[in-house]
């Protein structure tokens, strides 16, 4: 088994009578990226507080990249970057300082604190805009210097929340580049996010966390063909067939349902034998089609699923966490 | 540079540096940030002097009043108030600037950093204190030339000590309110409201004795009070006295209170 280096066990927060986060449990392997799934509010922030020490758990017990985040917080700090949903730099002085307070701060020396940021500036593209005040960065030069800051002292883990929240495309892509450089290069990672898309490029393994509790583990690809349902979708060569076709996939035992707009039809697929089901039906019926094929579903499929129905959540997360079990047991 | 993004298990590892260089590096950012806005610099030295022009001005005939000391001009008698007050406004800033780091995401950033949280708040209120030991002395300079201020000997230079001292006790205070205010507009509604007090309900501009009854007892409880009578001993009879040293406890009380509770307030989440 593969060295954990985000270890967190029941993981409880308690605001008051708000119960932010209820018995999370998070394993990340070294090397992987985690992404943490969910709405504004789900609990996301709060648990990357409590796993980078800026915030105490209620009760529950975290190990970061080996060390105990209460008491042994200052050891943790010093193997983890933490770039926040909003770019902390300081905006008063220029990029290069950003950089190089922070490695003086880490114990570089002035020569090795210089080198250091000049790498990184060049990494991230900012060697230009090194001696300007960060006051003057767009967005996407603020979310890199950000990054950048946060990657000074050669973390073990790094903590990305929501770190392309209001970025444009390409300064997101850039941004996920990087990402993937550093975990090519050792890193581990811990994502949060409330992109789906994000979550699918970038996660090993996606946590779904709703209203502080998990609802659903495993890859985007479990995710997708445990919980979500696959769809058959057609298109017909000829609009008028729509009843007969209707009437055809119904007699075989499917649910078709009929998108007027898009002269589609679409029938969700429980089986895989229900794809022939539908094409021997709609031959018999001397129905033509221009299209046919299954697609698959999405990760947003999923996660409105889990995030709908509270009994389902549950479920869904009973089922998850066995078929893991399975696996990890295998 | 293939290497430049790798964990430190294949690179350099630094694992936090001592608590001197943590502060002497927070300190040289805070006064780089200063030095990097020069409109803001220019401002905070202009305030003052133009304070000290108008109070020079508007409050001239206090001279002239029955109260007031025989054969001091009024610039005389101001000056030495002007530079506690003048430290006063400094020390409030100390909180501005802490209040600015959290907004900004800066101070998440240092508290997920092996460096001490204590270290932070030393390198504001030290940072405050070169600002304002600068900022007293370019104004000292500008009153002997422009303002006919004529400190005797150099009981002025004890003087702009005791004015440090006071606004670093202060700029404590100021600090932990901010810790546990922690909203911009809020702390600069409390920091007028605090400022004006302190400043008129003292011996400043008016001997006590030519305060209404009710002003005199609140002047002679005000900390400021015993700063700006010592200051005034040591520029014009360039004398120093046990009030000199009440005022330097009163600033110790002050800071020690301070820290206690900024420390308190920055470890509160």
């Amino acid at each position: 088994m593969t060295e954990l280096m985000i270890d967190a066990v029941r993981i409880t927060k308690k605001f008051g009578k708000m119960t932010a986060l209820d018995g999370v449990d998070l394993q990340v392997p070294k090397g992987t990226v985690m992404g943490l799934l969910g709405h504004n509010g789900a609990g996301k922030t709060t648990l990357v507080n409590i796993l980078s020490t800026l915030t105490a758990a209620t009760s529950g017990t975290a190990r970061v990249a080996g060390y105990d985040v209460i008491t042994h917080g200052h050891d943790v700090r010093g193997r983890i970057g933490l770039t926040g949903q909003f770019a902390s730099v300081d905006e008063q002085i220029t990029g290069l300082d950003n950089l190089l307070l922070i490695a003086r701060l880490l114990g570089a020396s002035p020569k090795q604190a210089r080198r250091r940021a000049k790498e990184l500036l060049e990494v991230f593209d900012l060697t230009a805009a090194g001696g300007r005040k960060a006051q003057t960065y767009s967005g996407g030069m603020r979310r890199r210097l950000d990054l950048a800051s946060s990657l000074v002292g050669h973390p073990d883990v790094i903590f990305l929340d929501e770190p392309t929240t209001g970025l444009d495309p390409s300064s997101r892509n850039s941004l996920w580049e990087i990402v993937e450089r550093l975990v090519r290069e050792g890193t581990t990672v811990l994502l949060t996010t409330q992109y789906l898309e994000e979550a699918d490029r970038l996660a090993d393994r996606i946590t779904v966390l709703a209203s502080g509790r998990i609802v659903a583990a495993g890859t985007a690809d479990q995710l997708k063909g445990d919980i979500g349902t696959r769809t058959i979708l057609l298109t017909l060569a000829h609009p008028g067939d729509v009843t007969v076709a209707m009437d055809a996939l119904k007699r075989a035992g499917l649910h078709p349902s009929h998108d007027v707009t898009r002269r589609k039809i679409s029938s969700p697929a429980g089986a895989s034998t229900d794809l022939i089901l539908a094409v021997r039906a709609l031959d018999r019926a001397g129905v033509m089609v221009t299209e046919l094929g299954i697609s698959e579903p999405s990760l947003d499929d999923v996660y409105l699923a889990l995030n709908h129905d509270p009994k389902a959540d549950a479920d869904n997360a009973n089922a998850v966490t066995q078929i893991i079990k399975a696996i990890s047991a295998a | 540079m293939s290497s430049s993004l790798a964990p430190a298990t294949q690179g350099a590892a630094w694992r936090g540096s001592s608590l001197y260089t943590q502060v002497m590096v927070l300190t040289g950012r805070s006064l780089r940030s200063v030095l990097l806005d020069p409109k803001n610099l220019l401002f905070t030295l202009l305030t003052p002097l133009m304070m000290l022009l108008l109070f020079s001005q508007v409050f001239a005939n206090v001279a002239n009043t029955p109260a007031f000391p025989k054969g001091v001009s009024y610039i005389n008698f101001l000056m030495p108030a002007t530079l506690v007050t003048t430290a006063l406004s400094a020390a409030m800033t100390a909180g501005v600037g802490f209040v600015n780091d959290l907004r900004n995401g800066v101070l998440a950033r240092f508290r997920a950093l092996p460096i001490n949280g204590g270290s932070v708040l030393a390198a504001r209120s030290l940072a405050d204190l070169v600002r304002s030991a600068v900022q007293l002395t370019i104004m000292i300079i500008a009153a002997v030339a422009l303002f006919g201020f004529t400190p005797k000997g150099f009981g002025v230079v004890g003087a702009l000590l005791l004015a440090l001292v006071v606004g670093w006790g202060l700029g404590w205070l100021f600090l932990a309110v901010a810790t546990w205010m922690r909203n911009p507009e809020t702390l600069q509604m409390f920091t007028f409201l605090a400022m004006f007090p302190l400043m008129f309900g003292s011996s400043a501009y008016m001997p006590l004795e030519g305060l209404p009854t009710w002003m005199r007892f609140l002047a002679s409880v005000n900390p400021l009070t015993y700063a700006i009578d010592a200051s005034r001993e040591l520029t014009l009879q360039g004398t120093i006295s046990s009030t000199a040293f009440t005022s330097i406890g009163i600033s110790l009380v002050i800071a020690a209170a301070g820290m206690v509770f900024a420390a308190r307030g920055f470890r509160r989440q």
